[in-house]
């Protein structure tokens, strides 16, 4: 009796451990891709701070993102202006009320702000096809604290961003980090609510 | 052999050897079409002639590469790229590749402050630069933010961005993977324009065949390109119009000389029918090449059309011989007819050799000289290169005494009202007569043009058919006049009424601009002193815009922009296309995209001093002046013909039986045609003159007088072999998938099978019961 009570002793410890064990793996591009799809919609409050050495202190904005299945994603900025960003399919909507001046253009005729706005958008849509347009995709860490390096491939791009790092816990993004390449950093800290 | 005989062949001969070696080192063929022009053209058609012959549009070359995934053509499209740029036959080669234009770049970044239309004075005061840095602020923290960035030191004012539709157009396809593509992303979008010139077909299809061998290697296995544009047009219309040619050409001749073998029975007989006309295409070219320098093209295609008939000469000679007579007696009894008939077309022709219009002139000294030396050749030479004996195997035609003439009696008064029918009817048609719109002629495929409009609403490509002008003597006035159009059709945007155009002083100002946009910079202490009072309250470092500071000190003191320091970039280009100089002088060219109700715009431009210029119609118009030159002198040449028929003939009446039946045929002809849906084009209008040419002289041999049965007989043969050649000639080119050929062919099949049918009922002594 005592071995296989040792023998199931270990057996529980195991069956105990194994989520964890599987966690501890390296997340795969596609096992990150498959959980940050599961989200249907998310809200989010940010502060996104520009570091620049143009800048006495570094720039701070304060807004709420927001994003639906498939490919609607909104950026309102609230301080220190008002403007709202929709990119919705392939139309981008720029709204600021503070100079009430609107845009709206297609993604296409702006390529460059395209890729930018697909970083975010895509990576909350978990739509893999569409990042790998536009960036080279490295991932890193574990399920639930995992970091995503997006380098550009178009030279549109690469000539003035050199990386843009996601940071997040399961299907949650919780930081975004754009570092161009005048050296400037941008980084946005997200608390995310996902449905 | 008779000295005189051996001294004629060797006149002639040496005559020939002459004409070859003078053509061998003198001969120039070219296709300038200004020699087509009417001297009355206006500067918006020599304009027009010069844009469609060497523009800019001219030369594009639209390319879609398809058949792959989005990386492949876009690797492709960059391969293809390259290699164009490299090969030298093209001068600009763009497939939205954003990098390709660093030199670009920097040629507006180094002269931002010549060329941003937003210097002035006022944009470097505190309060300005205030407003500049606030938003450049903004600017920072939108989705722009990392793009601004990059410039923001340098220029905070904001005058590249100003610049940047120049050479990235906001409405431009879409980027896949760095490079355009449809807008269903099935295919890669590229745009090349050739170094040589629009007209230039055989540079054209270098090009072009250039392009599909690097596209081979650049994409090898699968893809697909897909070639549009003016020189690939024009190539495959050569290419068909070769092939076809050659085909129809071997054709014919196969049954011309089944024909004349079936008639005469002697291959010696066959060979000297194309001496004649041999004779006469050397001739006349070598008339053209000395009268007037060169020869072009058309008149060398058209000049062997009207020298056709020619061949034609031989058979009325070898058909009309008696049995055993030398061909010296043939000519002369019948030798006054064939005179009339070689001198009825040389007056035709002569009235158009004096035409203003040098292309016309041309034609008509090719037809005079071309005609006249083959009158001479059957003539002179052929009696005395021929034996006598050679004409004697000759099919004899079936002797008809009687029943021929009845029938031909019986048809005269219907051939008559009939004519008088189809002339009420071409009068009552008159108006619609004529199809000025020479797309409608041309051999590309419906395929081919579905293409180019596709291809051409994916890359934004100008419409090509709407532009305003603006003139002056100089270039810098024109300059300057650019400018001010660029005004005034910015005004015509924000009004809805285009929905963009392109103007040559946005790439080069005029230096006057340049000017003013210098000397509104200030001084670098005062600029220091404002930006440092703008900078007080912002959240900028007061040394964050040092660059700024140099770029403006540098722009004050530098030199202004001028063509050399553009050369060899898109810019340059674009100067090139938009601002032309030619003898009317100096004119910027502003092509349009999306005009609505271009006729109140071109009111409007009129009103404003400006030339509203709608290339279609005005190419329209062009060869509606054309045409009518050539009616004129068509009209002329038959009013010649019909008094020298009087006077040669002494009399009307013998005069009227020779020349209303021809002209009865053409006017059922041309009711023929419309009654088929045809419209006539200036093609027809040649065709008609080699139909009324050869009508001629069925009329004349028919209306000859005529000793006897065998005399009647012999001259049915004669007219018989030339109309069954010239119908077999023609028949072929009414096979033809081109156009234009087979539009000629059916003109002179029918003219001419209706030309031998009234001449026989109303020329023909048979036909009035004289028999």
């Amino acid at each position: 009796m005592r071995a296989p009570a040792r023998l199931l002793r270990i057996a529980g410890v195991l069956i105990c451990w194994l989520p964890q064990l599987v966690a501890a793996q390296a997340v795969a591009p596609s096992e990150l891709m498959r959980l940050l799809a599961s989200a249907e919609s998310s809200r989010a409050t940010f502060v996104e701070t520009r570091h620049s050495v143009l800048l006495k202190a570094p720039l701070v904005l304060h807004g709420t993102l927001a994003y639906r299945r498939p490919d609607r994603l909104e950026k309102h900025v609230l301080q220190p202006h008002d403007e709202r960003l929709v990119l919705e399919g392939d139309r981008l909507t720029i709204d600021n009320r503070t100079r009430a001046r609107k845009l709206t253009t297609s993604v296409a005729g702006s390529p460059a702000i395209a890729a930018m706005a697909e970083g975010i958008r895509a990576t909350r849509a978990g739509d893999l096809a569409a990042l790998e347009r536009h960036f080279e995709i490295k991932v890193d860490g574990r399920r639930e604290a995992w970091s995503m390096s997006l380098r550009p491939t178009s030279e549109q791009v690469s000539g003035y961003v050199s990386a843009i790092v996601v940071t997040g816990a399961g299907s949650r993004i919780t930081r975004f980090e754009v570092q161009e390449t005048s050296g400037d950093r941008v980084v946005t800290e997200i608390r995310e609510e996902i449905r | 052999m008779k000295p005189a005989r051996l001294a004629v062949i060797a006149l002639w001969l040496l005559g020939l050897a002459a004409c070859s070696a003078w053509l061998a080192r003198n001969l120039s063929v070219d296709a300038e079409l200004t020699v087509f022009l009417p001297p009355s053209t206006t500067p918006a058609q020599r304009l027009l002639v010069e844009q469609l012959r060497d523009g800019v549009a001219s030369r594009l070359i639209l390319v879609a590469i398809g058949d792959g995934s989005a990386l492949e053509l876009a690797g492709a499209s960059k391969e293809l790229a390259r290699r164009l740029r490299q090969s030298g036959l093209f001068s600009f080669v763009n497939n939205g590749d954003p990098t390709a234009f660093s030199r670009e770049r920097e040629i507006l970044s180094a002269n931002r402050y010549l060329l941003s239309p937003a210097v002035d004075a006022k944009r470097f005061s505190t309060a300005a630069l205030q407003a500049a840095i606030e938003e450049n602020l903004e600017l920072l923290a939108s989705p722009a933010g990392p793009f601004v960035r990059h410039t923001l030191a340098a220029d905070p004012t904001g005058e590249l961005r100003q610049l940047a539709g120049l050479i990235a157009p906001q409405d431009g396809p879409s980027l896949q993977h760095g490079v355009w593509f449809t807008r269903d992303a099935s295919r890669a979008l590229l745009v090349a324009e050739t170094r040589a010139a629009g007209f230039d077909v055989d540079a054209q299809k270098r090009a072009i065949a250039f392009m599909r061998e690097a596209f081979a290697a650049a994409l090898p296995g699968t893809g697909r390109l897909e070639l549009s544009g003016p020189g690939v047009f024009a190539s495959q219309m050569r290419d068909t119009i070769h092939a076809e040619s050659w085909r129809l050409s071997l054709l014919a001749s196969v049954l011309v000389i089944l024909i004349l073998t079936i008639a005469f029975r002697s291959f010696a007989l066959v060979a000297a029918c194309a001496l004649p006309v041999v004779t006469g295409l050397l001739v006349g070219v070598t008339a053209v090449a000395m009268g007037f320098g060169t020869v072009h093209g058309i008149t060398l295609a058209f000049g062997a059309t009207l020298i056709g008939e020619a061949v034609d000469y031989p058979s009325y000679l070898f058909a009309n011989a008696a049995p055993g007579e030398p061909l010296d007696a043939t000519l002369s009894r019948m030798g006054h007819t064939l005179r009339l008939a070689v001198l009825t077309t040389l007056l035709g022709a002569s009235a158009m050799a004096f035409s203003s219009f040098e292309g016309l002139a041309q034609l008509g000294m090719l037809t005079i000289a071309g005609v006249l030396a083959a009158g001479l050749t059957t003539t002179w030479v052929l009696p005395r290169l021929v034996a006598p004996r050679a004409t004697e195997r000759k099919l004899v035609a079936m002797n008809v005494p009687s029943l021929l003439p009845r029938l031909l009696k019986f048809v005269r008064w219907p051939a008559v009202a009939l004519a008088a029918a189809a002339l009420v009817f071409v009068v009552s048609r008159q108006e619609r007569i004529w199809d000025d719109d020479l797309a409608n002629l041309s051999p590309i495929s419906e395929s081919a043009k579905s293409l180019d409009r596709r291809l051409r609403n994916e890359l934004g490509a100008p419409d090509v058919r709407y532009l305003v002008l603006a003139r002056a003597n100089d270039r810098e006035a024109a300059l300057e006049r650019s400018e001010s159009l660029a005004g005034w059709l910015g005004r015509a945007v924000a009004g809805g009424r285009i929905a963009g155009f392109e103007v040559p002083s946005a790439y080069l100002p005029s230096r006057r601009t340049q000017e003013s946009r210098r000397s509104a910079l200030p001084e670098v202490k005062t600029l220091a002193e404002s930006l440092s009072a703008a900078l007080k309250d912002s959240n900028f470092r007061q040394d964050a815009f040092a660059p700024f500071l140099e770029s403006v000190a540098r722009a004050r003191s530098g030199p202004l922009l001028d063509t050399e320091s553009l050369s060899g970039s898109l810019l340059g280009l674009k100067v090139s296309a938009l601002l032309v100089e030619n003898r009317d002088g100096w004119t910027a060219v502003a092509p349009l995209r999306g005009v609505q109700m271009p006729e109140r715009l071109a009111a409007e431009a009129a009103r404003a001093d400006y030339e509203f210029l709608d290339l279609k119609e005005e190419s329209n118009r062009l060869v509606n002046a054309y045409r009518n030159e050539s009616l004129k002198f068509f009209a002329l040449g038959l009013l010649g013909i019909a008094v020298f028929l009087a006077l040669s003939l002494r009399s009307l009446a013998r005069a009227a039986r020779v020349l209303l039946p021809v002209l009865a045929a053409a006017v059922l002809d041309v009711a023929l045609l419309l009654l088929m849906g045809r419209t006539l084009s200036l093609f027809n209008l040649v065709a008609l003159l080699l139909v009324v040419g050869v009508g001629l002289n069925y009329a004349l041999f028919f209306e000859r007088p005529q000793e006897g049965v065998a005399e009647r007989v012999r001259t049915r043969l004669s007219v018989t072999v030339c109309a069954t050649t010239t119908l077999s000639v023609f028949g072929c080119l009414m096979l033809s998938q081109t156009p234009v050929l087979r539009s000629i062919g059916e003109t002179v099949f029918f003219g001419c099978l209706l030309s031998v049918l009234f001449c026989a009922a109303l020329s023909s002594p048979y036909a009035r019961g004289r028999a």
